[in-house]
């Protein structure tokens, strides 16, 4: 046990599902009389009105560490924070902690809109579990780091959503507990504010050797701030370790891509009596062995087809790139070939730092005398690009839709 | 080490009927302070008149009851000038009323909090009963004023040493308050049907309470069951310290004490048993 913050033993939670309404009651009646409880349901039975939100979940958390919970939505992510925060109870299992826990599932809880911000930061302190003298000793940080001095005598109503977010978020950042738990709140907030909201959990987790458990959606955010990652998938933790080994896992396993596709194996190729496809290929040039794309993966396209056209001309493919969203980003065509019949192989690289993250999808245009399209070879590949900086102070969107690594070079002039 | 093996604290599926953690309370009183403070402040934000309201509202329902029950439907008032006559009861009733409306919505109003952060969840109620009981510590004020003006007045009252166990008596009323709200918030909180009932039941209440008539005019046979009313002592009680040399109804103020505290004992218990149960059904 020892350096041991927090042990969770065989944590599982029960949801009914559906409207609570008339039939409330009778079935609690029902449920009373034959004395079923939940805890005689089995994880595995399967049913229609209820659903295992969490499975026999095992995990230890150290003194210090930083953890982070990893998976999709709805993978039981933020009810295994609340089971810890005390929000809601497990169905099966126990924890058992030491120290005290401040939960930010949310900043800004409970501020009423009527009161002053100064009010509010003493409301909200006591609700995450502060004492007034705990308060009082801090609350010039507490205002310093929010940087909404003048209005704090204004009822936040009329404060801005940034200004709100920002109090909020100072209040919560001056909570002084063992262990922290956070759920996505780095969303928020301009980039700055987000530069000194994570370097005060940096500090918070390095210098002063505080426990933190959180839940994010920001790569970027798990890679340089964890210690250690989990994956949660429907309720049980499948991967735990490293965070940039489970990492490359949960992209690789988590993501509808389509890196490739040989059609000789199914018997069908697509095509015409013309062009016959017979094989697409994503091949990524992974950079530090860890199998996923980032913007600096420099990614290598391979098609193999059929040429079946015996009259003379030529021959032009082209690669067409999309964002997710539709929109198109490039039309890459080949030079013009005149071609033999026969199986012919096309290759093409896109350089790393190049696209922007984001999710991608390719099309293959062939096009006959530059006019005569013969085949168009719809969404063959998609694939996901994963952010990668490696300054970590900033995890915001990166804007655009390419992301060039072009030298900008600054030069200071001497005025004359 | 200490037994738990050094462990501070543990969650589990079955928390267990008796785990009222008084030391947590304590460390939460600033909370307890800042949602009173919180409920005073934002309560009259926005009014011209403010905490004026305090005094208008009971000044306002003595008014209508001095009309419609002593000048329209002559209810004798024990010989005490209506409008005094009216303004206990209506103090304790308003008092009683507002707290268990209050508490009872506990859950529901506050599900956006509860569902974001622990804390003890016994403070909200607490919270709600001691921010009605500043106010009627104000209307207290406004009793003792119109008390005065009628005494200098030269009217029929009595005044004794009684009086001094108004405290008490608000007290025990506190106590039946919280003590039914909180058992009525577990299950409101589940079944809302409960909420259209209550207002029912409430009406219905304030009539077999001592408000608007008094005890005496209640026929012999019904005596028992009109004094087993927790609430009946002790509006007939505040009337008599002000009004009468009669002795206290002590018998009926014991069995009215004692009811009140086993009622806010069992809802402090349900309610710290399903307190965290209730998020799931919200």
């Amino acid at each position: 046990m020892g350096n041991t913050m927090i042990r969770a033993e065989n944590i599982s939670k029960y949801y009914r599902l559906g409207v609570l309404g008339s039939g409330t009651l009778k079935e609690d009646v029902k449920n009373w009389w034959y004395r079923k409880s939940p805890e005689s349901l089995s994880t595995t039975s399967l049913s229609r009105d209820h659903i295992w939100a969490l499975k026999n979940i095992h995990f230890e958390v150290g003194k210090g560490e930083v953890v982070g919970f990893i998976g999709k939505n709805g993978a039981g992510k933020s009810t295994l924070l609340k089971i810890i925060s005390r929000i809601t109870l497990p169905t099966t299992g126990r924890i058992l902690g030491k120290g005290r826990i401040a939960s930010l599932l949310e900043v800004g809880t409970g501020f009423h809109l009527e009161l002053t911000g100064k009010e509010n930061i003493y409301l909200n302190g006591h609700i995450m579990g502060m004492k007034k003298k705990e308060i009082d000793r801090k609350f010039d940080e507490i205002v310093d780091f929010s940087g909404v001095e003048r209005f704090l005598d204004t009822p936040v109503k009329r404060y801005s959503s940034g200004m709100y977010v920002r109090l909020a978020f100072a209040v919560a950042a001056h909570l002084d507990p063992e262990i922290l738990i956070i759920d996505e709140v780095l969303a928020v907030g301009d980039s700055e504010f987000q530069k000194k909201c994570l370097g005060k959990m940096k500090s918070v987790s390095g210098e002063e050797g505080k426990t933190i458990l959180f839940v994010s959606h920001n790569m970027q955010a798990l890679r340089s701030l964890c210690d250690r990652a989990l994956i949660l998938e429907k309720g049980e933790i499948i991967a735990s370790g490293a965070p940039i080994n489970v990492i490359t896992q949960y992209l690789k396993s988590g993501k509808e891509q389509f890196l490739g596709n040989d059609y000789s194996l199914d018997g069908f190729l697509p095509g015409n009596e013309f062009i016959r496809v017979q094989k697409v290929e994503l091949l990524p040039e992974y950079l530090d062995h860890h199998e996923f794309i980032d913007i600096r993966t420099p990614l290598r396209i391979r098609f193999e087809f059929w040429y079946d056209v015996a009259e003379p001309g030529d021959l032009i493919t082209g690669i067409h790139l999309f964002s997710f969203a539709g929109e198109f980003i490039f039309d890459l065509p080949s030079k013009r070939y005149t071609l033999e019949k026969g199986l012919v192989r096309g290759e093409c690289v896109i350089p790393g730092n190049f696209l922007n993250d984001g999710s991608y999808y390719i099309s293959i245009v062939f096009v006959r005398n530059t006019t005569i399209r013969l085949f168009y070879l719809e969404s063959c590949l998609s694939f996901d690009v994963e952010d990668f900086r490696d300054n970590g102070s900033w995890f915001g969107k990166w804007a655009g839709v390419v992301r060039p690594d072009f030298p900008v070079v600054l030069t200071p002039q001497l005025n004359k | 080490m200490d037994k738990n093996g050094g462990w501070q604290w543990e969650i589990t599926a079955n928390p267990g009927w008796f785990r009222i953690n008084l030391k947590e309370l304590i460390h939460y009183k600033d909370l307890l302070l800042r949602f009173v403070r919180r409920d005073i402040i934002a309560s009259y934000q926005q009014t011209i008149l403010g905490p004026v309201w305090v005094f208008l509202q009971p000044l306002f329902t003595t008014f209508v009851y001095f009309i419609v029950f002593s000048r329209v439907a002559k209810i004798p008032t024990d010989n005490i000038p209506p409008v005094l006559f009216y303004l206990p009861g209506t103090i304790i009733w308003t008092y009683y009323s507002d707290c268990l409306t209050a508490t009872m919505y506990t859950f529901v109003q506050n599900a956006y909090i509860f569902n974001k952060v622990y804390f003890p969840r016994l403070i909200v109620p607490l919270s709600y009963v001691l921010f009605h009981s500043f106010r009627i510590s104000i209307q207290l004020i406004l009793f003792i004023a119109v008390y005065l003006f009628f005494a200098i007045g030269g009217k029929n009252i009595h005044p004794n040493a009684d009086m001094l166990l108004i405290p008490v008596f608000i007290l025990i009323t506190a106590a039946f308050a919280l003590g039914c709200g909180l058992i009525i918030s577990v299950y409101t909180a589940k079944y809302r049907d409960l909420e259209n009932i209550l207002q029912f039941v409430l009406r219905l209440l304030m009539f077999a309470a001592p408000v608007v008539y008094p005890a005496s005019l209640i026929p012999a046979k019904y005596k028992l069951i009109f004094w087993l009313n927790p609430l009946t002592p002790l509006i007939e009680s505040f009337r008599s310290a002000f009004f009468s040399h009669r002795p206290l109804p002590l018998f009926y103020l014991g069995i009215s004490m004692a009811t009140s505290f086993l009622i806010l004992l069992l809802g402090i218990v349900l309610f710290n048993r399903k307190e965290i149960q209730i998020m799931d059904v919200i």
